[in-house]
């Protein structure tokens, strides 16, 4: 009995306990990051934002899950009703399960695997599936077609995305994030990899399907894309895992090129403040880049969008590769592993 | 042939033709107002003013004979002032009611304003105003809006043969009206309010109901009477507003009458708009599958012979032929379309079909009409004996009811002994029909449908065999069929075309009715029939099909909702024989259907598999039952044989018409509120006058 | 030199970079927002809101059932049936607005040959059914007994335009 409880129960619970504690936060997270959208893009437009439910809006949030969760769900007809179902939630779930692998401080991680980044990669990659099936289960022209703008879409950015991660690895010489993090500590990666900082923001958009890459929702040309003939909490789950994901592409930001929980400064009073904080300060501050390019920049054309995967973040992804492989390698900087 | 120049182009009309008929040879159209081509010419509107070379003034084209080398120019400067200046005046006194006025949309004041007209007037005194007229429960009148073109005067007094309406004053103070305050006793009146250009004259049952530009529009063919008038149904939404006449020269050129132009608001009253089966002596609300299958119920295991149909008078053709094949498949030759009795003979088709054509009554110079009102049993036709009289040279002869019928006619006698002694030429009329070269003789259902009516028909037609009424093979080569019977039914020449007449041994309606009353006849199918006494159906188990509850629907045992004229694809034959398609201007109410697909689906629940599932394989069967049917429109001349019965006795009671009330001869009339206002008005109140009428 | 200047510009996103620039300096520009139901932007007298049939002094309605409106309304939102009145004059015995298919253009009150089919100044009118959003006769005519003082004082002011 002892031994289930020290070698199944107790562990089962710890993880359990683990799990909630990042998921919770991370759903606040989603619920305010919403808001947080509406009131930048709103300020940019010279607007208020929400102010009317809460405190400066701050219940605004709430109020729009309460409604979504109110309304009816409605499955249409002609759909595959199995698949159009499991559509959200593959996406939802998808974007909460790659937050196992984020290291949050020193040892502060639910997993810490030593092929973080790869499993990092496989998950946001897998994202794609979800949209897939929810624009060929809806049964309808204009969630097809955003679907396949979206596949398309991912397939392409994550090809220059695994390039950009091949150079910081490179520099680390490891697949763990926890390490890739320690390995910034003299200097973060944006400095000398700046280009490849870039590549990887602007190919985070795209993965993420921000603006200016939304075209699989193009509400001007397709209505909403994928997401046409969702409804109410199906619909919901859409959302909280976009902006999850948003979460997610900000933290790999942070945790690969930002130096992820370390302060700016290993002195005093940076070193006070807790590594988590600085971890969330520098989300934060990604996520704004975000809300910030949204509010600025117009939507791509999707001939531009394919040009700029292909044919400009691809070679220059690569020829980055082999510089920073031939800078490393000339120099000697080459990180030597132990086994 | 005068030869004359219009807008620059040479033209050659005929002789005799106004200058404005010449400019419509030429396609130049010529506004007008008083200008009717099929009424006299009373060129007061000045409407149609026209500039002509070496005319120091522009001259009123209705009323100018064209003559050779006249050269007309109708758009030059002189013509449109002039054409403005009278519009101008026109409008002075023609309140600005567009907005109310239920010509607005389809007035011909309000067109040509747009073209003529001045935006704004520079008239400052005071306007006319003139006291409405009542002119009866149909013609609702606003006569300020009267532009004194006077067409409503000249239809009356010419056309429609009433002379009721006139002008008192002159000028500014000219008042059209009846002299003294009495309704227009017309059957025809209602097409005043066609003729009417402005809205001075518009319709009082449709009466702010609806604008022109809200109806849609079907056109079809009317089942008042026989004659098959086509009509334009106007309907809004589910609902039909209005009839207007269509133009047919061959039937009723462009008048219809008012029994067939207002009865339209009977089609929403006392309609059947879901079976009924009878339980314990009420009629209650059914389902479809439940009415059949109490018929089922009722038919099962009966022999042919205890069962029998009526067809009723307003029947289409595609339900008689499937009744029909119904009647047949349960084996009974009791089945007739006869409703009146009138002993017609379906053997021969130039026995009961008006040969001469209505048109050809044109051509007729000598007409006899026997046991006819044709007034209130056919009004078109009535108005074309008018306008042939007013042609002059021709002689009318009645034998029967002696009505007046707007034109001068020879009463020769009330009855058969009258007809017997002309048929052997020992009466005065004799001579004229004699000498006669086209002569011709109107047999109405009030001579046929008599126990006699047999021998009146075969006294007739040794009358039109020994006159020379029938003369050669076909029309084209000169021949001339004047032998004419007059129906009152729309279903009849069909339903005699189609054979719905007693089998062998079968009985006829007043068989029918004696069989019930004595318990031969179990079941009795009744299409649509109401003009039947049916206190005599006894005990027996009625079925009636049709949309009005009229009297067989209160004796049926099962009702079957049927479909009013306006609500269905049907084919109708006219008394000429001529065979004419009506389409659907609305849906039928409720759970009504199409008469003859209920009638296909009873059979198919009783077990008989009907060969048709379309209305294009039912037509299909009507062609094959009857060739005629396949030649929409045309006249299928038809061979002249032997019918009636010549060596029985014509009895000597007088000839009564079979229609006493004009408005009311079908369930639509008795249901609708203005035939009811219009009896009121015209039969009631004048037979208690005089007592002749009707 | 030009070739320089834009590919350096290119190289170093200056044009995304410059637009980023401005938009986060209109991050802090003072905010136009009105705060709606406490504040109110001004109505012009031409505003197109909430339909009112009105009534003549006298207290008879305006609308002579001409039907004008029905037929010229694009979203084809008017219902008129009419027939005489008891006294023979011609009125509606029906007159619905669907303002759920509504596209307030305003060619009904331009229609109107008595001014009795407007547009009033009110725009608060949400429901919480669709089916209260069916305007009937009786509702027209409370909104013009309700809102006549603002009409007539609109259509005054826009008279001398007209």
């Amino acid at each position: 009995m002892a031994d289930f409880w020290n070698f199944y129960a107790w562990p089962t619970i710890i993880i359990v306990l683990q799990i909630v504690a990042i998921v919770v936060p991370l759903l606040v997270a989603v619920a305010y990051l919403t808001l947080a959208e509406r009131k930048v893009i709103g300020a940019i437009q010279l607007r208020k934002g929400p102010n009317v439910v809460g405190w400066f809006g701050l219940l605004q949030p709430f109020a729009d899950g309460l409604k979504l969760f109110l309304k009816e769900t409605v499955v249409p007809s002609g759909a595959n009703r199995g698949v159009f179902i499991i559509a959200p939630m593959a996406t939802f779930v998808l974007s909460l399960v790659g937050w196992a692998v984020i290291p949050f401080d020193a040892g502060m991680v639910l997993a810490d695997i030593n092929v973080g980044v790869l499993y990092l990669f496989a998950i946001s990659s897998l994202g794609v599936y979800g949209i897939v099936m929810a624009g060929w289960a809806s049964n309808s022209r204009y969630a097809f077609l955003g679907a396949l703008r979206s596949a398309a879409q991912m397939v392409s950015y994550e090809v220059s995305i695994g390039f950009v991660i091949i150079t910081v690895l490179l520099c680390v010489g490891s697949l763990n994030l926890s390490q890739i993090v320690l390995a910034q500590q003299g200097m973060w990666f944006f400095i000398p990899l700046l280009p490849m900082f870039v590549v990887f923001f602007i190919s985070g958009l795209a993965e993420t399907n921000r603006s200016p890459f939304d075209l699989p929702e193009g509400e001007s040309e397709i209505v909403a894309g994928y997401m046409v003939e969702y409804s109410s909490m199906v619909f919901a789950l859409f959302f909280l895992g976009e902006y999850a994901n948003m979460i997610l592409m900000s933290a790999m930001t942070c945790v690969l090129f930002l130096g992820g929980w370390l302060p700016p400064f290993d002195i005093a009073p940076f070193n006070w403040i807790p590594g988590p904080i600085w971890f969330a300060l520098k989300i934060a501050a990604v996520l704004f880049l975000f809300l910030w390019v949204r509010a600025t920049m117009p939507r791509y054309r999707y001939d531009q969008l394919m040009r700029l995967g292909w044919k400009v973040f691809l070679p220059l992804s690569l020829i980055w590769v082999v510089l920073t492989a031939g800078v490393l390698v000339a120099t000697g900087w080459a990180p030597v592993t132990n086994r | 042939m005068p030869k004359l120049v219009i807008d620059g182009r040479e033209i050659e009309v005929p002789a005799g033709v106004t200058v404005l008929q010449a400019c419509e040879a030429a396609g130049v159209e010529v506004p007008r107002f008083c200008y009717h081509e099929r009424l006299s010419i009373a060129g007061n509107c000045r409407m149609c003013l026209v500039e002509m070379e070496k005319s120091p003034k522009p001259i009123a084209s209705c009323a100018m004979p064209a003559a050779d080398g006249m050269v007309i120019r109708t758009d030059s400067p002189m013509a449109k002032k002039a054409r403005k200046g009278v519009m101008e005046f026109l409008l002075i006194n023609h309140p600005l009611d567009c907005p109310i006025c239920d010509q607005g949309g389809e007035c011909d004041l309000q067109d040509q304003a747009m073209a003529y007209g001045f935006d704004r007037s520079r008239y400052i005194e005071n306007k006319r105003a003139v006291e409405d007229k009542e002119f009866g429960p149909l013609v609702k009148t606003s006569m300020t809006r009267c532009i004194h073109c006077t067409r409503c005067i000249r239809f009356a007094t010419e056309v429609a043969g009433v002379e009721d309406l006139g002008a008192t004053g002159r000028g500014e103070h000219m008042e059209v009206g009846t002299y003294v305050e009495k309704a227009l006793a017309s059957e025809m009146s209602g097409n005043i309010i066609d003729l009417c250009p402005v809205g001075a004259l518009t319709s009082k049952p449709y009466a702010f109901t609806a604008r022109p530009w809200e109806l849609r529009k079907t056109e079809s063919v009317d089942v008042m009477d026989a004659i098959g008038s086509n009509i334009r149904v106007d309907a809004r939404g589910n609902e039909v507003m209005r009839v207007l006449p269509r133009l047919n020269e061959d039937i009723n050129e462009e008048w219809i009458s008012d029994k067939t132009r207002f009865a339209c608001d009977g089609l929403k009253r006392q309609r059947l708009d879901r079976p009924y089966v009878r339980r314990r002596g009420k009629l209650v609300e059914a389902t479809w599958p439940e009415a059949f299958g109490a018929i089922a119920e009722a038919v099962k295991d009966l022999s042919g012979e205890k069962i029998a149909a009526i067809v009723g008078d307003q029947c289409d053709a595609e339900s008689m032929v499937v009744l029909k094949d119904l009647v047949a498949q349960l084996g009974s030759p009791n089945v007739d379309c006869r409703q009146d009795r009138a002993k017609l003979d379906a053997s021969c088709r130039a026995g009961y079909l008006f040969n001469t054509t209505i048109a050809g009554i044109e051509s007729a110079d000598v007409a006899l009409l026997i046991g006819t009102d044709p007034r209130r049993e056919a009004a078109i036709v009535n108005t074309r004996l008018r306008k042939r009289h007013r042609m002059g040279g021709f002689a009318v002869g009645v034998i029967g009811p002696h009505n007046d019928l707007t034109y001068k006619y020879d009463y020769l006698g009330g009855g058969g002994q009258t007809l017997v002694e002309l048929a052997n030429g020992r009466h005065g009329f004799a001579e004229k029909l004699k000498a006669a070269k086209r002569p011709m003789l109107i047999l109405g259902q009030g001579a046929l449908a008599r126990p006699d009516g047999a021998a009146v028909l075969g006294v007739a037609r040794k009358l039109a065999e020994s006159f020379g009424m029938v003369r050669g093979a076909d029309h084209a080569s000169g021949a001339w069929n004047g032998f004419n019977v007059l129906h009152t039914a729309a279903a009849r020449v069909g339903g005699l075309d189609l054979g719905l007449v007693p089998g062998p041994k079968g009985r006829d309606v007043a068989g029918i009715l004696d069989g019930a009353e004595a318990g031969d006849i179990k079941v009795v199918f009744l299409l649509a029939a109401d003009e039947i006494n049916t206190k005599r159906l006894g005990k027996a188990f009625v079925i009636y099909q049709g949309h009005h509850g009229d009297s067989g629907a209160q004796r049926a045992d099962v009702i079957l909702p049927g479909a009013a004229y306006t609500e269905k694809n049907g084919t109708y034959v006219n008394t000429e024989g001529r065979v004419q398609h009506g389409y659907a201007a609305i849906s039928p109410p409720g759970d009504a259907r199409e008469d003859w697909k209920i009638l296909r689906a009873l059979s198919e629940r009783l077990g008989f598999k009907p060969a048709y599932d379309s209305l294009k394989q039912v037509r299909a069967r009507l062609n094959e039952v009857s060739p005629t049917f396949g030649r929409p429109d045309a006249i299928v001349p038809s061979a002249w044989g032997q019918f009636g019965q010549a060596q029985s006795q014509v009895q000597p009671q007088p000839f009564l018409s079979t229609v006493v009330n004009f408005y009311m001869t079908d369930p639509i009339g008795r249901a609708s509120v203005t035939m009811a206002k219009c009896t009121q008005a015209f039969v009631l109140k004048s037979a208690g006058k005089t007592g002749t009428d009707g | 030199m030009a070739f320089l200047d834009r590919g350096a510009r290119t190289l170093f996103l200056w044009e995304l970079l410059s637009g980023l620039a401005l938009t986060f300096t209109y991050m802090f520009k003072p905010k136009v927002t009105l705060n709606y139901p406490y504040e109110k932007g001004p109505l012009s007298p031409r505003f197109r809101g909430e339909h009112v049939l009105r009534r003549y002094p006298s207290g008879e309605e305006r609308c002579i059932a001409c039907k004008l409106c029905e037929a010229v309304c694009p979203a084809q939102a008017i219902t008129i049936e009419a027939e005489p009145r008891a006294d023979g004059i011609r009125r509606t015995t029906r007159y619905d607005i669907d303002m759920t298919k509504c596209i307030y253009c305003g060619l009904c009150q331009e229609a109107c040959p008595v001014d009795a089919i407007v547009e009033g100044p009110n725009f608060e009118f949400a429901t919480e059914t669709r089916a209260e959003l069916i305007y009937t006769k009786e509702k027209l005519l409370a909104n013009g007994d309700r809102w006549e003082s603002e009409i007539a004082r609109n259509l005054a002011t826009d008279a001398p335009y007209r």
